[in-house]
């Protein structure tokens, strides 16, 4: 009971107590330092906050004690820098000292202390801002610079070197919300570039010592900038000047060298090198005219090389015997050949076998020599220039016999008035009856058959004779066999001897293979190709090819080669050997003896398959006449 | 075209080296050292000043980083209790206090006080540098960085006795003042206070000294050259 009355009380009067603190005061609350500054280094002030005040009315002090010394001074001035702050003058602050700084707040009640707080002055120096500043703008050819200068702030001693302040500045323009901050360091002036033209600046400047906390912004300090033409507008029209005169100097060069570029980019086209064709006539619009002058007079050309187009046609005797062959060719000359031959033209450079006529009646008298075998064989031997064996002749003649009407068509012989060959008269038959005008275009050689025998085997390789195989009957080259001569009245149409030494093969188509005649002298007909630079006649064998022409002449190879002058003036021609390549596709006469001019030389050139080179005949100048060699002047040594 | 090549070209070479040379000229005149002595010494001595107080500047940047890193990672606590009783070994050294007490103090006294203060700190840096490096406990950039602090205060004390006979020699001060060899700095550096002197304490007290050192250096500046740049 008692223990139970005595928690009553002993509980009553602590609610009471309780109660009576909730409505009652109470002790201050515990203040707090909130910070001390010093503004030069020399005196500082600190500043506190209160807490609760307790309800009762609570007083601050503070109490400070220094590092060396165990004594508690107070606050010498509360009222300076204002409630609940402490100043401490140049008297009571000491620099390099700690501070021991405590405030009390004391009510009634009792007294909170506030947490210490030591500090050291040299380490919470916060400078006032800086003072005047101003803005000069100064001009530097036309261009306005602005110095912006202030003051330290006066109450730091930064002159005696007791305090370092270390300076800032920023700018903005009037309106924007960003500033630009430009580090000044210890100077008190600063040079600002690149504003605008007419603009408002506002600057501001600030400054901290070296350790310690940068003060506050300084005012703003208007400032308009100056109307100035823009630099960098003048700097545009420099700019634009050069260009322009890299650009005239650019178009000057090319002027200059107008022409070469118009060449390298537009290549001219070339015009018509026609020769005779004018461009006026063309652009007038007459193309018939400028058209015909291309047609007319130049072509056939006229200017050309007319030697390339002269075609002469000699015709080669080799008499075996000269003085039958004289004989002959006296008879022969009495003949109406001769007269004929005589009317024949010198139709040098026509291709025409003008001579048609001429061949037709020597064909006939052939014939009618034919007939007779002396007759013919005299009859060849007339016409042969060379002398040659009588059982020669009568081949011949068997030859001219059989040829009957030999066939040979060519316009391109020509038979020269001393140039004879009995088979041109035999050939001259066929022409009397030409198949086909085609064969007058062709080549013709009128051979007469040369007694072979002797002059067979020099003349070609065995060879030759077996090339000739299926195109003629018998053909024997460079043997002493006589060659045959099997002149066809077939569609072939060539009849053509097998010449002597100097006389190529004579391929015969359609020759009958059974008409076996000693080879024959033949006249041959020779093309002349040309009189080259040296005087000399390029003679090359006609060849006949009854079914297809004879491929081309061949100019180049068809001459005879000149072995030398005998002492009678007369030309010793080579033989040449015709290729059996030439055989197959154009057999033709190799011809020894060559036109002659009137100092030229006939020069054959060796066959390459001959190995024989036949010895040349002998031109008699004598029998020159006309710029003709008479072959049957020529007297060929029989091999 | 040759023959106007020879003379042009000398032409030339001799204007490049009149350029050149008068150039020369120019820069000696613009020289440090000029005609008159007395300038030519004045601004050599306010040059020396500069590179001494830059170089206090330094050591004293250097001592502070230190002395925060110290306290960051060795002091959480923040105790300040402790801090009451420290005691520098250096305080026995009569140092101004105020502004006016160094304005008042004589040239050659505060010449001797940055002398002493140099003195008296040479011996126990390179002891801390030695504690640093072979306790670990800094990381290697607080091992540098003591390393470095020692260096630079042994540097300092160098420049400063140049300065000091710079001065002498000027007849800026009288030939008083003591030179390392002073009786007073042989005190000085002879105390052995600093050997119990905890690791934070030491720092904390060089971080004090050094900006004693570097506002002395300013003060004495500004009191003798006070043209350039006070």
């Amino acid at each position: 009971m008692k223990k139970a009355e005595g928690v009553i009380i002993l509980w009553w009067l602590l609610f009471f107590t309780l109660h009576a603190e909730g409505t009652s005061y109470s002790l201050p609350g515990k203040p707090t330092l909130t910070n001390c500054r010093s503004p030069e280094k020399e005196t500082f002030t600190c500043w506190w906050e209160p807490g609760s005040d307790g309800g009762l009315p609570t007083t601050y002090h503070l109490y400070y004690r220094k590092e060396s010394s165990d004594a508690v001074h107070e606050c010498p001035d509360y009222r300076t820098a204002g409630k609940n702050s402490c100043f401490f003058n140049k008297n009571d602050t000491s620099i390099w000292i700690n501070y021991n700084i405590t405030v009390v707040a004391t009510n009634a009640r009792g007294s909170t202390f506030s947490d210490p707080v030591e500090i050291d002055v040299v380490y919470i120096v916060k400078p006032n801002p800086p003072e005047k500043v101003t803005v000069n703008v100064s001009w530097n050819k036309s261009w306005p610079s602005l110095r912006v200068s202030w003051d330290p702030p006066q109450k730091a001693d930064t002159r005696s070197g007791w305090i370092t302040l270390i300076y800032e500045l920023r700018i903005k323009l009037e309106g924007e919300d960003k500033w630009e901050e430009h580090p000044a360091g210890q100077q008190k002036m600063y040079n600002i570039y690149s504003l605008q033209s007419g603009g408002t600046y506002l600057v501001q400047v600030r400054c901290r010592p070296d350790h310690g906390f940068w003060s506050e912004w300084s005012d703003s300090t208007y400032f308009k900038v100056p109307d100035y033409f823009p630099q960098e507008r003048s700097i545009w029209i420099i700019i634009m000047i050069f260009s322009v005169f890299i650009f005239l100097i650019l178009i000057w060069a090319i002027h200059m060298n107008s022409h070469t570029l118009k060449h390298h980019i537009l290549p001219p086209v070339p015009g018509p090198k026609i020769k005779g064709f004018d461009k006026q006539l063309l652009k007038s619009g007459k193309s018939r005219d400028a058209f015909s002058s291309l047609v007319g007079s130049d072509f056939p050309p006229t200017t050309t090389n007319y030697e390339d187009l002269l075609v002469e046609y000699l015709e080669v005797y080799i008499p075996e015997e000269q003085g039958l062959m004289l004989e002959e060719g006296k008879d022969l000359h009495d003949g109406s050949l001769k007269s004929k031959s005589y009317t024949s033209d010198s139709d040098s450079g026509r291709g025409s076998c003008d001579s048609h006529a001429l061949l037709v009646d020597k064909s006939e008298e052939e014939k009618e020599v034919g007939q007779k075998s002396n007759q013919q064989g005299g009859r060849t031997e007339m016409d042969l220039k060379r002398p040659e064996e009588s059982p020669e002749e009568n081949i011949l003649n068997y030859s001219h016999a059989n040829v009957g009407s030999p066939d040979v068509s060519c316009e391109k012989v020509k038979t020269w008035p001393s140039l004879f060959s009995p088979l041109t008269e035999n050939s001259s038959g066929p022409l009397d009856q030409p198949d086909s005008p085609e064969m007058a275009k062709q080549h013709c050689l009128s051979d007469s058959l040369f007694p072979p025998s002797p002059l067979s085997s020099p003349f070609a390789p065995p060879g030759h004779k077996e090339v000739l195989g299926s195109n003629y009957q018998e053909y024997s080259f460079g043997n002493m066999h006589p060659h045959v001569l099997h002149p066809q009245t077939g569609s072939h149409q060539y009849l053509q001897a097998h010449g002597n030494m100097n006389v190529a093969n004579i391929g015969h188509k359609g020759v009958p293979a059974d008409l076996q005649l000693p080879p024959v002298r033949s006249t041959e007909y020779v093309e002349v190709q040309k009189v080259n630079n040296e005087n000399m006649v390029l003679l090359y064998r006609v060849s006949s090819d009854a079914e297809k022409g004879c491929p081309g002449r061949r100019h180049t190879e068809e001459y005879s080669r000149l072995k030398g002058v005998n002492n009678d003036n007369g030309l010793l021609l080579l033989q040449r050997m015709v290729s059996e390549e030439e055989m197959n596709i154009c057999p033709y006469e190799d011809q020894e003896s060559s036109g002659l001019t009137d100092s030229g030389y006939t020069t054959s050139t060796a066959q390459k398959s001959t190995a024989y080179i036949p010895p040349a005949t002998q031109v008699l100048d004598e029998r020159v006449a006309g710029g003709y060699v008479d072959t049957s002047m020529f007297t060929l040594p029989i091999y | 075209m040759t023959a106007h090549i020879r003379p042009v070209c000398a032409v030339w070479v001799g204007m490049v080296c009149l350029v050149f040379c008068s150039r020369l000229s120019g820069m000696k005149a613009a020289s440090i050292c000029g005609n008159a002595q007395a300038e030519c010494h004045f601004l050599s001595l306010a040059n020396l000043f500069d590179r001494v107080i830059q170089h206090s500047a330094r050591m004293h940047g250097i001592s502070n980083d230190l002395h925060s890193e110290f306290e960051l990672y060795f002091l959480p606590s923040k105790n300040q209790v402790s801090r009451v009783g420290r005691n520098c070994h250096t305080s026995n050294i009569l140092t101004p206090n105020g502004k006016e007490n160094a304005q008042r103090i004589e040239r050659e006294e505060l010449t001797e006080v940055i002398m002493k203060l140099l003195a008296a700190w040479r011996d126990p840096l390179w002891h801390f540098h030695q504690s640093v490096a072979r306790n670990h406990r800094f990381n290697g950039y607080g091992s540098n960085k003591s390393l470095e602090m020692s260096d630079m205060a042994h540097e300092l004390r160098k420049g400063v006795q140049k300065v000091v006979e710079k001065m002498q020699t000027l007849g800026v001060i009288s030939n008083s003042v003591g030179g390392l060899a002073s009786p007073e700095a042989l005190l000085a550096a002879d105390g052995s206070g600093w050997r119990f002197m905890k690791d934070s304490d030491l720092l904390y007290c060089f971080r004090r000294d050094s900006n004693k050192i570097q506002n002395y250096l300013k003060i004495l500046k500004c009191r003798i050259v006070p043209e350039h740049g006070c």
